[in-house]
């Protein structure tokens, strides 16, 4: 069965990118509906609709805006995550490329149900196309009064400006975006205070994902519980994966929030390339631990992806098919965050870099025998000791590849050179993707 | 040398009025400049630090800060290959390996003419078209030794 679009539904249609052909499509009628509703009850809806926050980490997005003081007359403002980031991850950038318009609804409803009058869209520095298509979307969307004075000829007045970034995975973390935002290296906050309290320029602050804020107009003009039923428990909606490594047909899906693993990576991504297998999944982003084969048939909502000890993450799932080394795959994971690391917290700055270091011997055939034992106690030394969670993300990775994979860490180990030199290449000839990996 | 002109000058006023303090500017203004002087040494930081009223050393602290940000010109195109997990999955190496031979330089460096330069980046965002390159606005997927050999001569003609 053909899943309906909705986050997806104009892509490949360019006529939408103007505000008036994104009007024809049925645009800027959900907002026009909040608009003649209670913001309080805009938010009870998306808290009734389980729209779970897309950017990571899944948290109710209505839940979240509810933690936002009482109104005293101040500033107060929406921070649009943009900075998409996460290894294996590619649906924010489609989204500003090819709707931006839909969420420039999603901010205006926003801001209205939390009675924001500025927003910034932090948009990765890397992502010209996506900052010249939103530049423009926004200039006709104040031309057209969908923002400014009177929004939609109401007497609600928003601001939304385009912030761009400038390459630094870390500022895709809510508070170090915030430093970003306010002009400085981005450096995470400690928490509390939080941004809902004290963010952006000392003032409450929402910060929300580009994909979760362009479900909002879907949820409100189809009505909290059309939108939760198109889910699963929990996990209102449809959600946007993004299907890359050795499969046949990787690209993005939306698909049910109740979709399985294995129905992604076979159904849709069409299983493995032709005489391969698939071996391991990572499923939402380079994080997210890994899991096996037989560990497939799990829904990818952030709460099943959870209890199998996995996440949801950013929806970014690899696939990885026989033809790969862990080893050499978990070597390239472990450079990308000793890379991304911001250097602010010594165990994370540290344990990135000897993670990397020992993670590089093994992988080039010079791993010590209690290697891996010293890998697990770095692990240990940094998970949960740091300000922001990029620690952590660093560990997950290295603990679930040693727990399901260890066999290979520990061949590596033991064949010494003569594994990495000839090992995988001369009991696999014809692995198609050999660079990187092998 | 004046680095910000007048009309640039305009573009920062407009862009500072966005923020309730003027610090926020200094990534969206440094852009600027590195867009049209190709990179920001000392005296262009200076100007910007300047103009929004801060210690030159907040701007240092940025520009060392973020990596788009470079002291040095890069290449007429500078190449972005993406060494991440799902481009490695893909073989980027061969990417990064053919740019490496075609241009005789290595990842950070400058081609002697100034043409070309190289730097591996982390993900692109385009994981699905893996092995990746950004070069300028542009992106280039499905990669392999051929194809990035062939971009590399249609970039020598432009
Ligand atoms: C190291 C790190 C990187 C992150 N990168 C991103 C990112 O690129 N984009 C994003 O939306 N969230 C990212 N997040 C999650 C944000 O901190 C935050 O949870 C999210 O923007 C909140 O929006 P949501 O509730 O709508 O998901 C990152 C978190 C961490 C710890
Ligand atoms: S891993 Fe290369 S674009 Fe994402």
């Amino acid at each position: 069965m053909e899943t309906p679009r909705y986050l997806t539904r104009n892509f490949g249609n360019p006529g939408a990118l103007a505000h008036e052909g994104y009007v024809k499509s049925g645009g800027y009628q959900a907002l026009k509906k909040a608009l003649g509703m209670k913001p309080a009850d805009i938010i009870e809806e998306v808290k009734k609709g389980n729209l779970r926050g897309r950017g990571g980490a899944g948290f109710a997005a209505g839940v979240k805006w509810g933690f936002l003081p009482k109104d005293d007359g101040g500033p107060r403002y929406l921070a649009v995550n943009a900075d998409e980031g996460e290894p294996g991850t590619f649906k924010d950038r489609a989204l500003l490329e090819q709707d931006p318009h839909q969420l420039i609804e999603g901010i205006a409803i926003t801001c209205f149900a939390n009675g924001v009058h500025a927003a910034y869209v932090y948009v990765r520095g890397e992502f010209h196309k996506g900052r010249r298509t939103l530049e423009e979307a926004l200039r006709q969307a104040y031309q057209a009064g969908v923002l400014g004075k009177k929004v939609m000829g109401s007497d609600f007045s928003l601001d939304v400006h385009l912030h761009p970034g400038a390459g630094a995975y870390i500022c895709g973390e809510e508070t170090a975006l915030l430093e970003s935002l306010e002009g400085k290296k981005g450096f995470p906050r400690l928490k509390p205070p939080f941004p809902a309290v004290k963010g952006l320029f000392g003032r409450p602050t929402i910060i929300n994902n580009v994909e979760t804020l362009s479900c909002v107009p879907h949820l409100i003009s189809m009505g909290a519980e059309a939108w939760a039923a198109l889910g699963c428990e929990k996990n209102g909606g449809t959600k946007l994966y993004c299907l890359s490594g050795q499969v046949r047909k990787p690209g993005l899906y939306e698909l049910p929030h109740s979709t399985t693993l294995r129905q992604l990576v076979f159904e849709h991504g069409g299983g493995p390339r032709p005489g391969r297998s698939i071996k391991a999944v990572i499923p939402g982003g380079s994080s997210s631990p890994v899991l096996t084969e037989k560990e497939m048939d799990v829904r990818m909502d952030f709460d099943s992806l959870g209890k199998a000890g996995s996440m949801l993450g950013s929806a970014a799932t690899m696939a990885i098919d026989d033809s790969t080394s862990m080893v050499r795959l978990l070597q390239n994971v472990s450079r990308f965050y000793a890379h991304e690391s911001c250097g602010q917290c010594t165990p994370c700055r540290e344990g990135t870099h000897w993670m990397h270091k020992i993670i590089d011997r093994i992988a080039e055939g010079r791993g010590q025998a209690d290697d891996l034992d010293r890998l697990l106690d770095i692990c240990d030394n940094m998970a949960g000791k740091t300000i922001c969670v990029l620690a952590d993300a660093a560990v997950f990775p290295v603990q679930s590849f040693l727990r399901k994979f260890r066999a290979e860490f520990e061949e590596y180990i033991r064949k010494g050179r003569k594994m990495s030199l000839v090992g995988w290449t001369e009991e696999m000839p014809e692995a198609p993707t050999a660079a990187g990996i092998h | 040398m004046s680095y910000v002109s007048p009309e640039m000058r305009a573009k920062f006023d407009e862009i500072t009025g966005r923020y309730p303090r003027r610090q926020a500017a200094v990534i969206p203004l440094l852009h600027l400049v590195q867009e049209a002087h190709g990179s920001l040494p000392a005296e262009a930081q200076r100007e910007v630090a300047e103009y929004l009223g801060i210690p030159a050393v907040k701007v240092q602290e940025v520009v060392s800060f973020y990596s788009m940000f470079t002291e040095k010109p890069r290449g007429r195109h500078h190449l972005m290959v993406c060494r991440t997990l799902s481009c490695a999955l893909g073989g980027c190496q061969e990417v990064s390996a053919t740019v490496e031979r075609v241009l005789g330089i290595r990842h950070g460096q400058v081609t002697a003419d100034g043409m070309f330069s190289v730097e591996e980046v982390e993900c692109l965002a385009a994981c699905d078209m893996g092995p990746v390159m950004q070069v300028g606005d542009t992106l280039h997927g499905h990669l392999d030794a051929g194809k990035t050999e062939a971009l590399i001569e249609e970039l020598k003609k432009r």
